[in-house]
Parts: structure tokens; C-alpha cells; sequence
């Protein structure tokens, strides 16, 4: 039995190994802007900016491609073996994919103190995670859905068609910013968040847990008004949050 | 015969003033009228009661005790009031707490009036202190998070100057990003009635590319009634540029604007 485990263990670490190709940029500091249609941020506590590639499926191999580089319209070259190209500019690493549309899977681990940076405009695309992060993060997203989790931001966070996603950890940040046009706002705080925030929409719903005591505050101007806004403490006041979505929902939820 | 003249003659005819030619006439009506039988009845009572008071007024013995009792009294205050504006360390120490109490209401005067000018100042330097903070933020190129910090605290200031303005019309024109140019639009908007800020506002309509900002400027326009920006909502109505939700928005203004 032991034999057996020890076997299948030194299996899946050769496998593990054959699939996980990785790209690594000895980094700190500065920002990350991605380009990419779909990515997985992580957190670590490294020095360095690792590319993963997060395909569940193995590649298919060409054959008739070995020896031979790819190259495509976009004039960029894949530096790195999984299907984008990284561009060290010093202070500033550009991550960019070559295919227009089909974007490979990547995972980017980043350590602390480098400041993500995601924008994609193209409909070509899927969700965009970034987790267990303590980095300052600004997603600027047109159809991307885009999930938050074990965040402290600060964060801004922007997608015209795709839904938000935001569960963030205790030691959480000033400001928070979510805004959507058609998707829905979820956002998860610890319950003893002290914040000013803000809440609106235009055709949606706004929902808050019961827990959240919130001291609304009077709006005396003298502006007629048309949509569902609210703006108040809870806890007292602290970090500045602000969620809106015009068409969907927007739910705060404590954990 | 006529009421007051009926009077008249009663009254004169009780007090026997009357020529014979009236005094018979008055009898001849209280023969033949009862009611002014009992008119003269009622004069002659009351005229009598009149004299009687007439007797206890001219009472003599009254009206001397009274006229005694005045002088006495008139005698008595003369003395008090001598007492007092004669004596003249009473005078002083009159005077020094008058001074006195002058004195310390011109102090609490002074002292309030430099408490107000503390409170003044204190109220500038946080303007003052706030905005160094905002613009400092608000000029961060590196980081989206401290503008949008920056717009946020001007968010909750509820004075503004030129520059403050200036600064968040800038931010709101030219951020690179929506979440930041998105909070200096909500900050500006509570400075609404300030003509600048009406006028840049309406101006940024045309330049703003985000459909989020540019929902949030058509919402806050139309709210402000502000109805010269119909004609570029028409426009953005027709522009392939504009997404969907935007030209509705467009729409929906432009119903509520004419």
C-alpha cells in the first residue's frame, strides 16, 4: 500500500512538473497591467511575478510546429511559453495575450507591494479571479465577470456587462470602489467593518444584511430624485465604499 | 314723545327746574304712558343714590385724614431719599462695581469674539488642510485607489473653492480611471449650483467615453433640469459608439428634460 501511494505520488509530481510551465520576473515592486481575457491573480509571499499556465486540459502538441516560433498580427512574441507576452518596462510589466480571442488560462502569482493593474475591452473572455491578495487592485472590465476573494484592497473595480464578486478579509482598506451597468454587486465584508458607504442603483435592488446596522444619512438637497441611493456608517465610519450597479442588483453581506 | 327728550324732562321735572307748560305736559304723559311712570321711578331712585354718594364724598372729616395722611407720607419718603444720594462712599462703591460689571462684560465680549475668530480659522485650516490633502491625492499618478481617495474626501467637503473645482473637473475629464472620474462627477455634483460647474458638466457630456460615467452625468443633468444638453443627448441617441444602455438613458432623460 505505502509502495503504492509513494508511486503515485512521484507520478503526479512528474506530471505536475511536465504540465506546469512557468514564467518568472524577480519583482517586488511596481505595477502589473494585464491584458488578457481570463486570469487568476494570486497572492504570495515570494519576490517574484510567476506565469502559470492554468489550462485544465494538456496543450495539444504540434508536432509540425516544432522548431518553429509563433507569430501573429498582434507583433508580439510569446516570451513565455504560455501563450502571452510579458514586457519589463522597469516599473511598469505589461502582460498581454496573442490570440485575439481565444486567451490561454494563466495564473499570475504576485507578491505584496506590486500594484495589479487588469483592463480588457474585448468581449473575448471569460472570469477574471484574483484571491488572497493585499495588493492594491483596479480592474477596468467591459464583459469580464470578475470575483474578488480574501481581498483587503483598496480596490476599483469596473465591468460594463459582467457581474462583481467581493469577499474581503478583516484587515480591509480605504477606498473601495465596485461599479457595474448590468451585472450584479455582491460584496462580502467582515462584520466589524467600520465604513462610509454608499449604495445605488438605478433599475435594480439594493439588499444588506440584517446585521448591518446603518445610520442613513439625511439627503436635504433639493435635486428630484430618480434612482435607489444610500449612503450611510456602519460601525461608526471608516473606509470608504462604494458600490453601484444601474441594472442589477447590489447585495452587502457580512461574514 | 321722543325718548331723549322724554328723558330730559323727567330729569329736570325730579329736580323741579321744569316751566309750567313742560311740567304739565310730563305729567300729562306719565298719566297716560306707564312706562314712563316707571321711567321716572327708576331717575328719581337713582338720581337720589347720586346725591347721597355726592354727601359721603364731600365728607369733611374724610377728606382731611386723607390730605393728613398724604403729608405724612410725602414727609417720610423725603427723609429716605435723602439718606441715600447724600452718603457718598455708597456712591463709590456704586460706582466700582458699575465699572466693574462693565469691564467684564466688555472682556466676555472680547474673549468671544476671539473664541469666533479661533473657530474661523480652525474651520479654514481644515478646509485648508482638506483640500492640500485632496489635490495631493487627486494628483497621484500611481496609484487609481489615492485619487479616488481624493475625490471621495471632497465628496464629504461642503465648501469648495475655484481650485477644488478645477481639480475635479479635471480628474472627471481626464482620469484614466472610471471609478475615480465616476466619484470627482458625484463630488462635483454637490456643488451643482455653482454656474462653473454647471457648465462644465454639461460640457464633459460630450467628451466622457464610459458608459458608467457617462449614466451617472445624464442622471445628475437631468436632475438639475438642465436642459440645453436635449440636443447632445439626441445626439448620443444615434451614435453607434454609445452602448445600449447609455442611449437609454439618453432617451430617458430627454423625456424628462422637454
Amino acid at each position: 500500500m505505502k509502495k503504492l501511494i509513494l508511486v503515485l505520488g512521484v507520478v503526479v509530481a512528474a506530471l505536475s512538473f511536465a504540465s506546469a510551465q512557468e514564467f518568472k520576473l524577480a519583482k517586488t515592486s511596481g505595477r502589473l497591467e494585464i491584458y488578457i481575457g481570463r486570469v487568476t491573480v494570486e497572492g504570495t509571499t515570494g519576490n517574484e511575478i510567476i506565469f502559470k499556465s492554468n489550462d485544465t486540459r494538456d496543450r495539444e502538441e504540434d508536432d509540425r510546429a516544432k522548431g518553429l516560433r509563433a507569430v501573429n498580427g498582434s507583433g508580439l512574441e510569446d516570451n513565455t511559453g504560455l501563450g502571452v507576452n510579458v514586457n519589463d518596462k522597469g516599473n511598469i510589466i505589461e502582460v498581454r495575450q496573442l490570440k485575439k480571442m481565444n486567451s490561454p488560462r494563466i495564473k499570475i502569482l504576485v507578491p505584496k507591494g506590486i500594484t495589479i493593474y487588469y483592463d480588457h475591452e474585448s468581449q473575448y473572455g471569460g472570469e477574471v479571479k484574483f484571491r488572497n491578495l493585499e495588493n492594491e487592485i483596479e480592474v477596468s472590465a467591459n464583459y469580464n465577470s470578475v470575483e474578488l476573494e480574501n481581498v483587503t484592497g483598496p480596490a476599483t473595480v469596473k465591468s460594463v456587462y459582467g457581474h462583481i464578486e467581493a469577499d474581503f478579509s478583516t484587515n480591509i482598506k480605504s477606498p473601495i470602489s465596485i461599479v457595474s451597468v448590468y451585472g450584479y454587486v455582491d460584496v462580502t465584508l467582515p462584520l466589524a467593518t467600520k465604513a462610509d458607504i454608499k449604495m445605488s442603483t438605478s433599475y435594480g435592488e439594493i439588499y444588506a444584511a440584517q446585521e448591518y446596522k446603518i445610520d442613513y444619512e439625511k439627503q436635504n438637497d433639493a435635486l428630484v430624485r430618480y434612482d435607489n441611493k444610500v449612503s450611510g456608517k456602519i460601525n461608526g465610519g471608516g473606509i470608504k465604499i462604494d458600490l453601484s450597479s444601474n441594472y442589477g442588483k447590489v447585495y452587502l453581506r457580512k461574514k | 314723545m321722543e325718548k331723549e327728550k322724554r328723558e330730559s324732562l323727567l330729569i329736570d321735572y325730579i329736580e323741579g327746574n321744569l316751566k309750567d307748560a313742560d311740567r304739565a305736559l310730563i305729567e300729562n304723559e306719565m298719566e297716560q304712558n306707564a312706562g314712563t311712570k316707571k321711567q321716572y321711578h327708576q331717575l328719581k331712585e337713582v338720581m337720589g343714590l347720586l346725591n347721597q354718594t355726592h354727601h359721603i364724598e364731600l365728607s369733611h372729616s374724610l377728606q382731611s385724614n386723607f390730605e393728613k395722611l398724604l403729608q405724612q407720607e410725602m414727609a417720610s419718603n423725603k427723609k429716605t431719599s435723602k439718606q441715600i444720594s447724600i452718603t457718598p462712599w455708597v456712591l463709590r462703591i456704586a460706582a466700582v462695581l458699575v465699572l466693574v460689571f462693565v469691564g467684564a462684560v466688555i472682556m466676555d465680549r472680547f474673549i468671544e469674539k476671539q473664541e469666533h475668530e479661533k473657530e474661523v480659522a480652525a474651520i479654514k485650516k481644515e478646509l485648508n488642510d482638506n483640500k492640500k490633502l485632496m489635490m495631493a491625492l487627486l494628483q497621484n499618478q500611481q496609484s487609481a485607489s489615492q485619487r479616488l481617495q481624493g475625490a471621495m474626501v471632497a465628496y464629504e467637503m461642503n465648501n469648495s473653492d475655484d481650485d477644488i473645482v478645477n481639480a475635479l473637473v479635471t480628474t472627471m475629464n481626464e482620469d484614466t480611471n472610471s471609478n475615480v472620474r465616476l466619484s470627482a462627477l458625484e463630488a462635483l455634483g454637490k456643488f451643482y449650483r455653482q454656474n462653473h460647474v454647471r457648465s462644465a458638466l454639461i460640457k464633459s457630456l460630450s467628451t466622457q467615453k464610459d458608459p458608467v460615467v457617462q449614466m451617472a452625468l445624464i442622471r445628475m443633468l437631468v436632475k438639475m433640469k438642465e436642459k440645453e444638453v436635449v440636443t447632445q443627448l439626441e445626439k448620443m441617441t444615434h451614435d453607434d459608439s454609445v452602448i445600449k444602455a447609455v442611449k437609454d438613458e439618453a432617451h430617458w432623460g430627454i423625456l424628462r428634460l422637454i
